[in-house]
């Protein structure tokens, strides 16, 4: 009878145990997937071609707000480290519409800057302003488009 | 035989030799500079903590006469030398400088990219002459950041930037090192304040097109919160931030190395000289200064209102203190 209760003891115990399907991390995590509750918004920041060369038109902006007054006003959620050498830019965003704007800057010399229709001359800039829907769990890729 | 045995008796250990009066000699050839300067000392020795008690100037520095003069060297020949002359135009720095007159040695040199310096100082009162030689950096080409303002620098938490500078030939290491600049009001009175923030050394690549550093934003506002001291009334508005990238000789590598706290069981490393009849450092640094870019408001809000700097008294991005901001 005892040893009988001693197998029912270690058959309970494996049970418990092989029921733990959690795998224990060395500093107190867990490999169990958190869940997302954010979209990612990826902008895929082209510049545009022009008669001026790669390196005279520059990207310069690449920022986020949730309207158009926070836009206008300059109120980003985010606003993005742009560098010539990088063409996608990702942002994690809770679900909804967003506003963006990418901005694109001349540093040609002389009038090379007006002639390509930058305002200004040297150091004009040119927007290109949209809305997108970040939607959960989800990735929405946009690609700014300049006018002009 | 008698004689040898108590001759071999003497237990006593003469601690403190007599000073040899060593020469140190430090010379960094700044690319980024039209003037190059030398400093000479010697070693001292005194009995007591030197704080206390700090040796005299004649202790420290050669008397007697003193000729330094430099060499560049191309294709195996001299093409040019320089003779330095004395100077105190440089005030002493912070520390420990136990001297009147901070005594340096210059030079009018612009210094030319990959070339050979030799560096010869005479000294009289030894009858002496020490010899150094180091090479001298390429060009430093910094991709990223542009010194342009229309691109704003992005550094809070989950924004990091990267900087980028091409390979430099002869470079040992790199450094980059942030200068947050700042104006601070405090009853009634404005000044222009920075905060440096280095970044950790980076050393060269192997077939890569160009070298990197991403600089933590989070880490950021952690070296804010723990620089800057709050205060009652104190209100501070950002006014922008540079960027300084620093390449040094493999020499200057070498030295930093050797100067860097030990973490294995040898712990103590003989300091690193390149310095012939002396000891010190003779090397080069080329330097890059992309100055007063401006902060993206988002980083400038952070600093605001964030978790760990809104004690700091920073405005907004709008030069307001209203949290209820809705940004």
């Amino acid at each position: 009878m005892k040893k009988l209760s001693s197998i029912w003891i270690l058959a309970v115990l494996v049970f418990l145990i092989s029921c733990d399907k959690t795998p224990i991390i060395p500093g107190g995590g867990t490999d169990i997937p958190v869940a997302k509750i954010v979209g990612t918004l990826e902008i895929e920041f082209r510049v545009p071609g022009s008669f001026l060369g790669p390196s005279r038109v520059l990207r310069a902006d690449l920022s986020i707000a949730k309207d158009a007054e926070s836009l206008y006003k300059g109120h980003f959620l985010e606003m993005a480290n742009v560098y010539n050498s990088k063409l996608m830019y990702q942002f994690d965003l809770a679900p909804g519409v967003y506003y963006y704007q990418a901005g694109i800057i001349c540093v040609a010399e002389g009038d090379s800057c007006s002639a390509a229709s930058f305002p200004g001359g040297k150091f004009g800039m040119k927007w290109a302003i949209g809305t997108v829907e970040v939607k959960q769990d989800a990735t929405v890729h946009v690609i700014p488009q300049f006018t002009n | 035989m008698a004689t040898g045995f108590l001759a071999s008796c003497e237990t006593a250990i003469e601690i403190n030799s007599t000073n040899q009066d060593v020469p140190i000699v430090y010379c960094v050839l700044n690319s980024a500079d039209s003037i190059q300067y030398v400093r000479i000392q010697k070693t001292y020795l005194i009995d007591q903590a030197a704080l206390n008690n700090p040796p005299d100037q004649d202790s420290m520095l050669f008397t007697g006469q003193i000729v330094v003069s430099m060499e560049r060297w191309s294709a195996g020949k001299v093409v040019e030398t320089y003779q330095f002359t004395e100077t105190n135009e440089i005030p002493k720095d912070s520390g420990f400088f136990p001297y009147q007159k901070n005594i340096l040695y210059k030079a009018k040199i612009k210094v030319v990219a990959n070339q050979v310096y030799r560096l010869y100082i005479y000294l009289g009162s030894k009858e002496k002459v020490l010899y150094a030689e180091a090479s001298s950096l390429g060009r430093l080409n910094v991709i990223d950041p542009l010194p342009l303002q229309q691109r704003k620098i992005s550094l809070y938490d989950g924004n990091n930037y990267t900087c980028r500078w091409d390979q430099v030939i002869n470079a040992g290491v790199y450094q980059v090192s942030l200068r947050l600049k700042y104006k601070e009001t405090l009853y009634g009175v404005t000044s222009l304040k920075y905060l440096d923030w280095p970044q950790p050394f980076a050393s060269p690549g192997s077939d890569v097109d160009y070298l990197s550093i991403d600089i933590s934003g989070a880490r950021f506002m952690h070296i804010l919160q723990d620089n800057l001291k709050s205060e009652d009334g104190l209100v501070r508005e950002v006014v922008g931030i540079d960027f300084q990238i620093v390449s040094g000789s493999i020499e200057m590598k070498y030295y930093i190395e050797s100067t860097s706290p030990s973490e294995g069981a040898l712990m103590e490393k003989p300091v690193y000289g390149n310095i012939n009849n002396g000891i010190g450092l003779f090397c080069s640094v080329a330097r890059i200064d992309v100055k007063n870019l401006l902060l993206s408001p988002v980083t400038i809000d952070s600093m605001a209102y964030g978790q760990f700097t809104r004690k700091l008294g920073f405005l907004d991005h709008t030069l307001d203190r209203d949290s209820t901001n809705n940004f």
